[in-house]
């Protein structure tokens, strides 16, 4: 059926045709942003097992505009476009039309790089989801160099990802390769191949020394935005990782899972750490996720079956709980005009539904048992303690407590303590507000008490 | 005395002489055209006689023979190049209509086509002296053409490219001497096989032809002139030189490396010239990023992007060719696109050269803008345009070939090239519009020709149109 290609171009077509409405208009492209989102999320369930495949080239190598889901693919797409109907539904910066069509392309976007089962394809999109973002920062985002890092550090990863596709192509004859099992790389070339897959993957999730472009972004662009950029996003080079290092190159990653094993490591610590003394309150939340996806990059390394279920687990928690988070704080936000932490303060007790969010949300990513991220992180640590490491999981559990003391202190200086003179208490989350919180807090929920889907597998 | 060529030679060269008398035409037409068509009446006839010769040229694809004795070779190779000069030509001059003063357009235009057919020469140019014609005859107009505006940077650039030039085809006559004495033959065929061994004035004579060959191609350490004589060249001519120049001399470039160079001797003699490639990358994209002039800005550009080409011919191998070509046609679109924008918001004194003239455009001027930001992310190599496809195929082939430090280098300098043309996508659509420029009113033909541009580009990432059949007619 040629549903697939629907879903993907649907959104990056509404994008373009919303310049069509007055430049002022905010309600009504942000209830067609919403429905369109909405609309990708069904077309996705409803088409869990479609194909569609379009000769591209036949040489140097074989490609095809060939989209389709992988279970993995399809969980990652739910996310986004959960994630972006969420972040849309509640969008209110300036110049709101222009907003949701560039949060509708990057909607597009993404989910082209998650459907796509050709490599070429994977690689075009890979570049193309940088232009909503790049164009994000440089109009909504606090300062313009902020883009420019963004941009350059993950096009020379896009960069190396194209030499690294091309030269696959060329020695695997075919970039249609993705969830298909062909026999994996092996030769002169396949470390090199391997490199530029893995820095381009490295760069994009982020991980340390690789992650300075990650907190100017993430603190810098809107909340909806930064909500769908580090729910989903991120995710780009973890799922890389997962459907196209693991299958087709599986020897050099188990040679080279130690260095990959140390630079997660490091990302768990270091995020962990700085987190920690942020008073920006985006920026604890931006280095929780360098924190949290080291883990992720530690379960792909170790290669074990259980920890790379638990990593999959984990990718669509961290998904749900950052989006919700960033969410949640934009809100703040737009009512204190401030995310300082040394500012705020002694909200929860006028604002009980934001308060509650912002709770189940942090408790949620500091791995409360009976929400998913819990379940992603037992899962992983698991596994990789399986495979023989054990270094690691202790390193990880660390990083948990140092994540439950940065998330708490987080909800502390927001909600918590006596009520701060000069940042007047505003109303409390509105029923839309509520809303486009609750598909978040409730898929961690569900998925935290019965992970089962996402394990099976 | 009889003339020894045939009707087969005639019809060798129609395509060329369908442009030549086109030019005639041109001018012919003007003493009729009143003062206010005279602009129009010169570019439409320019391009109908442009459409005309593609349309000949085309018949000939496929039909391979030599003519003049050898001196022409009509077929896929030299049809190809010289679609993509005509392309150029018809790109070029369509500028006319919103740049140059009216009175002169005709002459212009006409020196411009006589250019091309030198061009069109070139790609079809199967010995040495046809070569040199061809050569001659595209350097001579564009020193006039140069020189076509009242401005002092133009003589400057007319001036700069004519003494340049002049020392590099010294070079090229120098080399085609000694070859001709190594080998006693100005066919290139026969350079392949240069009597026993491969003797010094050989070596000496070939070195002599690249060095002319990477003048013209304005690759590092001979791209110096490059953006001032783009610089002070009136827009068209710019966007005329930016493409047809460099289709033209690849053409005998790749005709040299695929036909006329000795096997034993290809690895040692062409390495400098993919050294120069690789170099050319590097500094074509550094020089760009400083640059406030669209067209020095665009003349850095090209370096690198020649250097992306030759990356695709290094190792010779027959699929080099066609990627080469592949880019060389998305090149093509990409320029004469960006130059079309850029004559479209300009006038007489060519606003449209400075980048910040461009501040505010995506606001004021959308649809130009969203066409302009096309042909920057294509000329970066973004997708989901045929720069994107354009590089990955590049890579593939010097993969294949064996040349994957270039494609490396490749990679290096788009890097450094992004940020480049990304600040001229910030400008269009920065926040602070600064002082605003005053755009010019709707002109149809720079619109269409941008629009044209902005459609090929896109499309050929889709369809990626490489003719198959095009090396077996190079030798």
């Amino acid at each position: 059926m040629a549903l697939v290609p629907i879903t993907i171009l649907l959104p990056l077509l509404v994008g373009a045709l919303l310049y069509a409405l007055p430049r002022s208009d905010r309600a009504l492209s942000r209830v067609i942003g919403t429905a369109v989102a909405v609309a990708t999320f069904a077309m996705l369930i409803a088409e869990r097992d479609a194909q569609w495949s379009v000769r591209w080239l036949s040489r140097p190598f074989t490609a095809a505009f060939h989209f389709g889901t992988t279970p993995v693919a399809l969980w990652i797409a739910l996310l986004l476009a959960l994630c972006t109907a969420c972040a849309i539904a509640t969008t209110r910066v300036a110049r709101t039309r222009d907003f949701v069509a560039l949060l509708l392309m990057l909607e597009g976007t993404m989910l082209g790089l998650f459907l796509a089962r050709d490599l070429l394809v994977f690689a075009l999109f890979w570049d193309l989801m940088l232009l909503p973002v790049f164009f994000g920062l440089l109009n909504w985002g606090e300062h313009p160099t902020t883009a420019w890092r963004y941009f350059i550090y993950n096009f020379a990863g896009g960069l190396t990802l194209l030499l690294a596709t091309a030269a696959f192509g060329v020695i695997y004859g075919s970039t249609d390769v993705i969830g298909r099992g062909g026999a994996p790389l092996i030769g002169t070339w396949a470390p090199w191949i391997f490199a530029g897959f893995a820095f381009a993957f490295l760069v994009k999730t982020p991980v340390w020394p690789l992650h300075t472009w990650m907190p100017p972004t993430y603190s810098g662009l809107p909340a909806p935005m930064v909500s769908v950029v580090s729910a989903v996003q991120s995710k780009a080079g973890l799922y890389g990782f997962l459907a196209i290092v693991v299958p087709l190159l599986p020897n050099y990653l188990r040679e080279y899972a130690l260095p990959l094993m140390v630079l997660g490591a490091v990302s768990l610590i270091y995020g962990a750490v700085v987190a920690l003394v942020q008073n920006d309150a985006k920026r604890v939340v931006a280095y929780s996720s360098l924190s949290h996806l080291g883990l992720i990059v530690i379960a792909i390394a170790s290669m074990n079956p259980l920890a790379l279920k638990g990593a999959l687990v984990y990718i669509v928690a961290h998904g749900l709980f950052s989006a919700a988070l960033f969410m949640i704080l934009g809100y703040v936000e737009e009512r204190e005009e401030t995310r300082s932490l040394l500012r705020l303060g002694g909200l929860g007790s006028k604002n009980p539904r934001l308060a509650g969010a912002l709770c189940i949300a942090a408790l949620a990513a500091l791995g409360l048992p009976g929400l998913a991220g819990f379940v992603g992180e037992l899962v992983i640590l698991i596994g990789v303690y399986q495979a023989g490491y054990t270094w690691p999981v202790v390193v990880a559990l660390i990083a948990i407590v140092l994540a439950a003391a940065y998330l708490i202190r987080l909800y502390q200086d927001i909600m918590n303590g006596p009520e701060v003179e000069d940042v007047p208490i505003r109303a409390d989350l509105s029923w839309l507000e509520g809303l486009a919180v609750a598909p978040l807090l409730l898929a961690l929920v569900v998925l935290g008490v019965d992970p089962a889907p996402l394990l099976r597998l | 005395m009889t003339i020894p060529f045939t009707h087969h030679d005639w019809a060798a060269v129609l395509p060329v002489s369908i442009v030549a008398v086109t030019a005639l035409v041109v001018l012919i037409a003007d003493f009729f055209a009143g003062r206010d068509g005279q602009r129009y009446v010169s570019i439409v006839i320019g391009l109908l006689g442009t459409v005309a010769a593609g349309y000949f040229a085309a018949r000939q694809f496929g039909h391979n023979y030599d003519a003049f004795f050898g001196g022409f070779m009509v077929g896929g190779f030299a049809t190809v190049f010289q679609e993509i000069i005509l392309i150029a030509a018809a790109g070029s001059l369509i500028l006319y209509a919103k740049v140059g003063a009216p009175q002169r357009v005709a002459g212009m235009t006409a020196i411009m086509l006589w250019s091309a057919c030198g061009a069109m020469l070139m790609a079809g140019a199967a010995n040495l002296m046809m070569i040199f014609l061809g050569l001659e005859l595209l350097s001579l107009g564009l020193y006039a053409l140069c020189a076509t505006v009242d401005r002092k940077t133009a003589r400057e650039s007319a001036l700069k490219y004519l003494i340049l030039s002049s020392t590099a085809t010294g070079f090229l006559v120098f080399g085609f001497g000694l070859l001709f004495g190594a080998t006693g033959s100005i066919r290139l065929s026969d350079l392949v096989n240069p009597g026993v061994t491969v003797t010094p004035y050989y070596w000496i004579g070939a070195g002599m032809f690249l060095i002319g060959i990477v003048f013209k191609l304005s690759l590092v350490p001979f791209h110096t002139w490059t953006p001032d004589v783009f610089e002070g060249a009136p827009l068209p001519v710019t966007a005329f030189m930016s493409v047809a120049t460099k289709a033209g001399t690849l053409a005998v470039f790749a005709r040299f490396i695929y036909a006329a160079v000795p096997p034993q001797a290809a690895d040692d003699l062409l390495l400098p010239v993919w050294i120069v490639a690789g170099i050319s990358m590097i500094a074509g994209n550094v020089g760009m990023l400083a640059q406030e002039n669209l067209k020095r800005l665009l003349g850095y550009s090209g370096v690198a992007q020649i250097g992306y080409i030759l990356t695709a011919l290094a190792g010779g191998t027959p699929m080099g060719l066609r990627y080469a070509l592949y880019y060389l046609v998305a090149y093509a679109f990409m320029n004469l696109g960006a130059f079309a924008v850029a004559a479209a918001i300009s006038g007489d004194d060519e606003e449209g050269a400075l980048v910040e003239n461009y501040r505010g455009l995506g606001r004021r001027r959308p649809w130009l803008a969203a066409a302009m930001t096309v042909f920057l992310l294509a000329l970066a190599g973004l997708p989901p345009t045929a720069g994107f496809l354009g590089k990955i195929l590049i890579l593939s082939s010097s993969v294949s070939s064996g040349y994957i430090w270039l494609g490396a280098l490749l990679i290096v300098g788009t890097a450094i090239s992004l940020y480049a043309y990304a600040k001229v996508i910030r400008v269009m659509y920065a926040r602070d519009e600064g002082e605003a420029l005053e755009f010019r009113p709707f002109v149809p033909l720079a619109w269409a020709s941008a629009a044209i541009c902005a459609f090929f580009v896109i499309a050929m990432t889709f369809y990626p149109l490489t003719p198959s059949n095009v090396l077996p007619l190079v030798r």
